[in-house]
């Protein structure tokens, strides 16, 4: 029961998410030298619309990734401080906030140049390399900040950026044939969604003064689609005892599957990590050295803290071996997808956004993750800048303890701003919560 | 063998040190008051238990450690976190509890138990020092009155003020503006603790009401603390003798536990010994029956032996 953490034991991370990381500097890369290879830009948050985009070659700029690849960088600040500067509270999403910051950054730099004071953004200052949009799709589902940031986004770019707007409405899950994918609501919501991306696709026909290429996109859209299952296939593995891979593994592989281009080269990635995780199975060989407990993760990554955590559940003998951010999410429906025709199945994956349903279907698939993977208790991250994520948080607590039995710990933390992470908050609440999961099974011995 | 354990909880603003001897008996309980979390108020704490109950440190067998500085102890064997030792020692304190809500210098929490005393849910304060003893203490300086005469002032308010903030910064201007407007001491501390009901009353419903409530911690000595969850919950709370000492009480109590399972079959030797004394003592032919053998407990080797 004692909780001396032991300094010597070290997550066990699968070797082959490194080639994410290769993977998102390219990406970027690309998109940093968009303007210089004329190519058109979309500034776009939430949904993963970039399949859409990628086909018509325009560079596509996902808010949350661009702020997550900063923090996870450690270098979030300037673009916070610039928001900051220009007067967006610190309650805002820090998504937002450090997006907005570097639209505040790029202006900043371009109205210099205009007034021929030198002041050249400084090739490692990421906050002001992004490139300026040409268009902003908003495409956004249940999250009270998306739309508003693409207007301000506007704003700061003069209000001359062309902005389409893609309405995905809230599952309410209500209606008595109301299931999971299934009822009448379902279909209606399904087929008003594709409508929308019908009427998007003619808006980016206008932008490039291009006819569609469809048959490009029914191309990304079979990577993806064949990305998303060897993804499930590799996470389901992790019902075996040790876990072969942990929820951070699949935090570090959201970017391929979530906003990388879409190419044969994501299907190679989860090809390789799903072969690594089956070996893994093979040799018994965990992603903790010693897996005591087993955990869910509920709620949205800290991007500053993903080594930090996974080192940190490691030595606590904790494997988290599923969460509501990685398992509920980025394409998680595979089977809707007809790469042949695939815009129903995209709209529809876009509907299943993890906050997007009414809280009872989306207790009854995070409680049947809980027993899928066996778990022994629930860690809650409340960030503090997103409330849409946290909101549900106290009924899905309740729903662990009283149906499951399981212990839950929230902490507060944030998705990009530091500031709000205590680290004795997480500590005492999560000891404290496998000090309760070991007196439960020593009054069961 | 040693004859006594430890439970010490090094909390933000003061330390608590209980002494058991292996049958759980409290020896002594010592509280020492430090300005901040220092090495120097936990050694006065523990010095002082030492020195009360006439032992050394070389008489512990076990040490366990709690509260924030539960880490930075060397004597400490082990070190649990406030919510188990808080949820043992009050449970200990008042065995009928099923939640208990503890406000000490730096947090506050909420804890219910089940039957068997485990910690069945638990929430705490999340951000800074919402609701607790330190926020008291930050306005009691505003207000320029002793921290221990608070409750009782603001037990006369008369006027329902409300203080909406918990950041203690924000509300001290909070009391401030309303002192210059001329609001009475005793209304605004009422207040004040309102404010602190208010928030335990908000972790109470995330793990889930139920009683009989017991109040720990060293906020449970201020009266009006007491009124005012008391009125905001609508039940009664049990105050235990001492509530400032539930966690190292809790502490001590797990020490003892891991001291005695090491230690079982020497402890078991050392009973039948005891019961052989005793007998010896009684000049009885059964332990403790003084003429009364059915009143002779049935434990150790006589006990298997189905007396």
């Amino acid at each position: 029961m004692n909780m001396i953490v032991q300094p010597e034991k070290r997550a066990n991370k699968l070797k082959s998410t490194r080639i994410a990381g290769k993977l998102v500097n390219d990406y970027w890369e690309m998109v940093w030298r968009a303007k210089e290879e004329g190519k058109l830009v979309c500034w776009y948050e939430g949904s993963a619309i970039n399949p859409f985009l990628e086909a018509a070659d325009i560079v596509w700029v996902h808010g949350e990734a661009y702020s997550a690849m900063l923090a996870a960088r450690h270098q979030e600040g300037p673009a916070q401080q610039a928001a900051e500067e220009r007067g967006y509270m610190k309650e805002l999403c820090s998504y937002a906030r450090t997006h907005l910051g570097c639209a505040v950054s790029n202006q900043r730099n371009r109205n210099d140049t205009d007034t021929g004071v030198s002041n050249a953004p400084d090739d490692n200052d990421l906050a002001s390399k992004l490139p300026p949009p040409d268009m902003i799709i908003s495409a956004y589902a249940y999250c009270s900040t998306g739309q508003q940031w693409d207007e301000m986004t506007s704003r700061l770019f003069g209000k001359k950026i062309p902005i389409f707007n893609v309405s995905i409405p809230w599952v309410w899950g209500s209606k008595p044939d109301a299931k999971y994918l299934q009822g009448r609501e379902w279909n209606e919501t399904s087929a008003y969604v594709e409508r929308q991306l019908m009427d998007m696709v003619k808006f980016i026909e206008e932008r490039t003064g291009k006819p569609y290429p469809w048959d490009r996109l029914r191309e990304l859209m079979t990577n993806v689609k064949r990305a998303s299952e060897l993804r499930l296939e590799a996470m389901d593995m992790c019902t075996a005892t040790p876990a072969p891979a942990s929820f951070f593994d699949w935090v570090v592989s959201i970017a391929p599957i979530n906003n990388l281009p879409a190419g044969p080269q994501i299907v190679d990635y989860f090809q390789t990590v799903r072969d690594e995780v089956a070996a893994r199975v093979a040799s018994g060989e965990g992603a903790v050295p010693k897996e005591k407990y087993r955990l869910f993760f509920d709620g949205i990554m800290n991007w500053n803290k993903v080594g930090w955590l996974a080192e940190k559940f490691a030595r606590y003998d904790a494997a988290v071996v599923t969460g509501r951010y990685t398992h509920m999410a980025f394409w998680q429906e595979p089977g809707l997808i007809d790469p042949q025709n695939p815009v129903l199945g995209m709209a529809q994956n876009y509907l299943i956004c993890p906050n997007n349903h009414a809280a009872p279907i989306l207790i009854d698939l995070i409680m049947g993750l809980c027993e899928k993977y066996q778990v022994d208790g629930m860690v809650i991250h409340a960030s503090r800048t997103c409330r849409a994520f946290t909101n549900p948080q106290f009924l899905i607590a309740d729903a662990a303890t009283k149906r499951l039995g399981i212990q839950t710990s929230m902490f507060e933390g944030d998705v990009t701003d530091e500031s709000f992470y205590k680290d004795e908050l997480l500590n005492s609440r999560v000891e404290a919560m496998l000090e309760a999961i070991d007196s439960r099974r020593m009054a069961r011995a | 063998m040693k004859s006594y354990v430890m439970g010490i909880d090094f909390g933000s603003t003061t330390a608590k040190t209980v002494i058991l001897d292996l049958k759980g008996k409290v020896v002594v309980s010592c509280v020492a008051h430090m300005g901040a979390v220092s090495g120097e108020g936990v050694k006065a704490s523990t010095e002082g238990a030492l020195k009360q109950a006439g032992l050394t440190q070389a008489d512990i067998g076990r040490t366990v450690s709690t509260g924030y500085g539960r880490r930075m102890l060397d004597i400490a064997d082990k070190n649990f976190t406030e919510i188990t030792c808080h949820a043992r020692g009050a449970v200990t304190m008042v065995p009928e509890a099923r939640l208990v809500i503890d406000i000490g210098g730096q947090d506050s929490k909420v804890i219910s138990v089940d039957a068997n005393g485990l910690v069945a849910q638990f929430a705490m304060n999340d951000r800074c020092a919402a609701g607790t003893g330190k926020f008291l203490e930050v306005l009691a300086r505003a207000m320029e009155i002793r921290l221990e005469d608070m409750g009782d002032v603001a037990l006369a308010a008369k006027e329902k003020l409300k203080i909406s903030s918990m950041c203690a910064t924000f509300a001290e201007t909070e009391v401030i503006s309303l002192l210059a407007e001329g609001q009475t001491k005793p209304d605004v501390l009422g207040a004040v603790h309102a404010a602190i009901a208010s928030r335990t009353i908000g972790l109470v419903g995330r793990v889930g009401k139920k009683g009989p409530v017991v109040m720990t911690g060293g906020v449970a000595k201020n009266p009006a603390a007491v009124h005012y969850i008391q009125e905001a919950l609508g039940m009664p709370l049990i105050l235990p003798g001492d509530p400032q000492t539930a966690g190292a009480l809790g502490a001590a109590l797990i020490a003892l536990d891991d001291y005695r399972s090491e230690h079982k079959a020497e402890l078991a030797a050392m009973e039948e010994d005891g019961i052989e004394a005793q007998m010896a003592e009684d000049k009885a032919c059964v332990p403790g029956c003084r003429g009364n053998p059915t009143a002779a407990p049935k434990k150790g080797l006589l006990g298997a032996l189905g007396f």
